[in-house]
């Protein structure tokens, strides 16, 4: 690639896509590739940030893979999530992240994440409607303007809606929405959210055959993530299976029963 | 009839290094050094906005001196090529030696070429790594490429910033004494350049994938004192 220089009337600015889309770097593609899916993944507001979760499995006829990252940092202070078409998704995760940094360095200041979660939009909508292979994001993090945590989540044609409370994509969100529902309160402190976000994925992994749950066997479990005013912060293995662990206890003595308060 | 007058190459070539020279020395002057555990760059620079010192990768600090526009726009196309190179290829093979050459051929084109050549002189700093060596990259505004070992310092008033520079930093320091040397030098005796008026900037490993770092007013004036 020459020196990327442009006339001041054709520039395409700060954005690493009209860049690349001009140098041909991205393009989309008519052939079909083997659509490897099925996920989930939520993101909960709490009093002062937000969490994330997300299992690991990537499925196709079979379990393609057992430990995908499917949330990723895309900068400092903003997660992103995916599901839908693996191949995609972990492209839109590589655009992204290069975007927002090249924004940063192009301007010398930082997208809004507002700004950020729009960015989003016309990717999604391009992707989804040109190819067969559909990607569906979720945005979550830290607004440095208003000074809380946000969470965006998108529809198929890249339309983009912040959510009040929490959202969940892929197979197994009517799952884990059911369980957010139950136990969602506006006032939760980082270790509820923490919580609840992680048997809301239990949930999801006990119902849905594409979402991975916790496996004890290969000491794999689901990523948590913690967004604050301290940036993005990904909990460690021990930190993670601690949690699985006393789901997993408390649902053995209940014999795999969920009712009661709420287990 | 056309009145096209015959100018020899020599002239045309006089003529057209004078002109961008005397629009580089109009700016103020930049300093570039390596000290013992990273690269500092130095700018004098009454604007806090306008920036001269900037990221370009992970390892990679751009500084121009001379016009402003000239220079912002080669700037962004550095930052375009990293993150377009990076993005086809690896982040592993992003490096400044490839982005110094485009650099010095297309100020080469436009110094023989262009209606007028940029009145630009620019700085590529490479943090060194695993792969590759710590270096500072100059590109003279027709193209001129030198690789500097210590320190470079570009603008209208190079030369007597070098020889002060050189005199009392002959070898790499640490970043505080690297950083008083270079403003000093850039300051001269008789003057003193106060902190709001200085950028700087400095590529150093701090465990991130990212090197580059820019001094607050704050930290500057403590690592004066």
């Amino acid at each position: 690639m020459g020196l990327p220089l442009f006339r001041a009337h054709d520039d395409p600015g700060p954005s690493f896509v009209a860049f690349a889309e001009r140098q041909g770097l991205v393009r989309t593609s008519e052939v079909a590739d083997v659509d490897v899916h099925a996920t989930t993944v939520v993101a909960l507001r709490y009093a002062s940030g937000v969490v994330m979760v997300g299992d690991r499995q990537a499925t196709g006829n079979y379990i393609a893979s057992r430990d995908v990252r499917k949330i990723e940092a895309a900068d400092r202070f903003t997660g992103l999530a995916i599901s839908g078409s693996a191949a995609r998704g972990i492209e839109l995760l590589r655009l992204t992240q290069l975007s927002f940094e090249h924004y940063e360095k192009m301007t010398d200041s930082s997208l809004s994440l507002e700004g950020k979660a729009n960015y989003l939009s016309p990717i999604i909508q391009r992707n989804n409607l040109s190819t067969p292979l559909p990607v569906l994001p979720l945005l979550a993090g830290w607004d440095r303007n208003t000074e809380q945590g946000r969470v965006f989540e998108y529809d198929g044609a890249g339309g983009c809606y912040e959510r009040s409370d929490f959202a969940t994509i892929g197979s197994g969100s009517p799952f884990a929405e059911g369980t957010l529902r139950l136990g969602y309160r506006a006032d939760l402190d980082v270790e509820d959210a923490l919580a609840l976000g992680a048997l809301a994925l239990y949930e999801a992994g006990d119902n849905d055959p594409a979402t991975g749950g916790a496996d004890f066997v290969r000491r794999i479990f689901p990523m948590m993530v913690v967004i604050d005013a301290g940036g993005f912060r990904e909990l460690s293995t021990d930190e993670v299976e601690r949690r699985f662990q006393t789901i997993a206890e408390r649902r053995a003595e209940s014999r795999g029963v969920a009712g009661g308060s709420l287990r | 009839m056309s009145n096209y007058f015959y100018v020899s190459p020599e002239q045309l070539t006089k003529d057209r290094a004078e002109f961008a020279q005397k629009g580089i020395a109009r700016g103020r002057s930049i300093v570039g050094a390596i000290y013992d555990k990273g690269v500092v760059l130095v700018a004098e620079n009454p604007s806090a906005s306008l920036n001269k010192i900037s990221e370009v990768y992970d390892r990679i600090a751009f500084a121009g001196v001379g016009k402003y526009n000239e220079f912002d726009r080669l700037r962004e196309a550095g930052i375009r090529w990293a993150d377009g190179t990076g993005y086809t290829y690896s982040r592993d093979d992003v490096d400044a030696r490839a982005l110094a050459n485009y650099y010095a051929q297309y100020l080469g084109d436009m110094f023989t070429e262009g209606q007028k050549p940029l009145e630009v002189e620019i700085l590529i700093a490479q943090l060194g790594g695993k792969l590759r060596p710590t270096k500072l990259y100059r590109i003279a505004y027709e193209g001129t490429i030198s690789d500097e070992p210590h320190f470079v310092v570009l603008g209208g008033d190079a030369e007597t910033i070098k020889e002060r520079f050189a005199a009392s930093a002959p070898e790499l320091e640490s970043l505080a004494a690297t950083l008083r040397h270079a403003v000093a030098a850039l300051a001269g005796p008789e003057r003193t350049i106060p902190v709001s008026e200085l950028e700087v900037g400095v590529l150093e490993d701090r465990g991130m994938r990212r090197t580059f770092r820019r001094l607050h007013d704050d930290e500057v004036t403590g690592l004066l004192e």
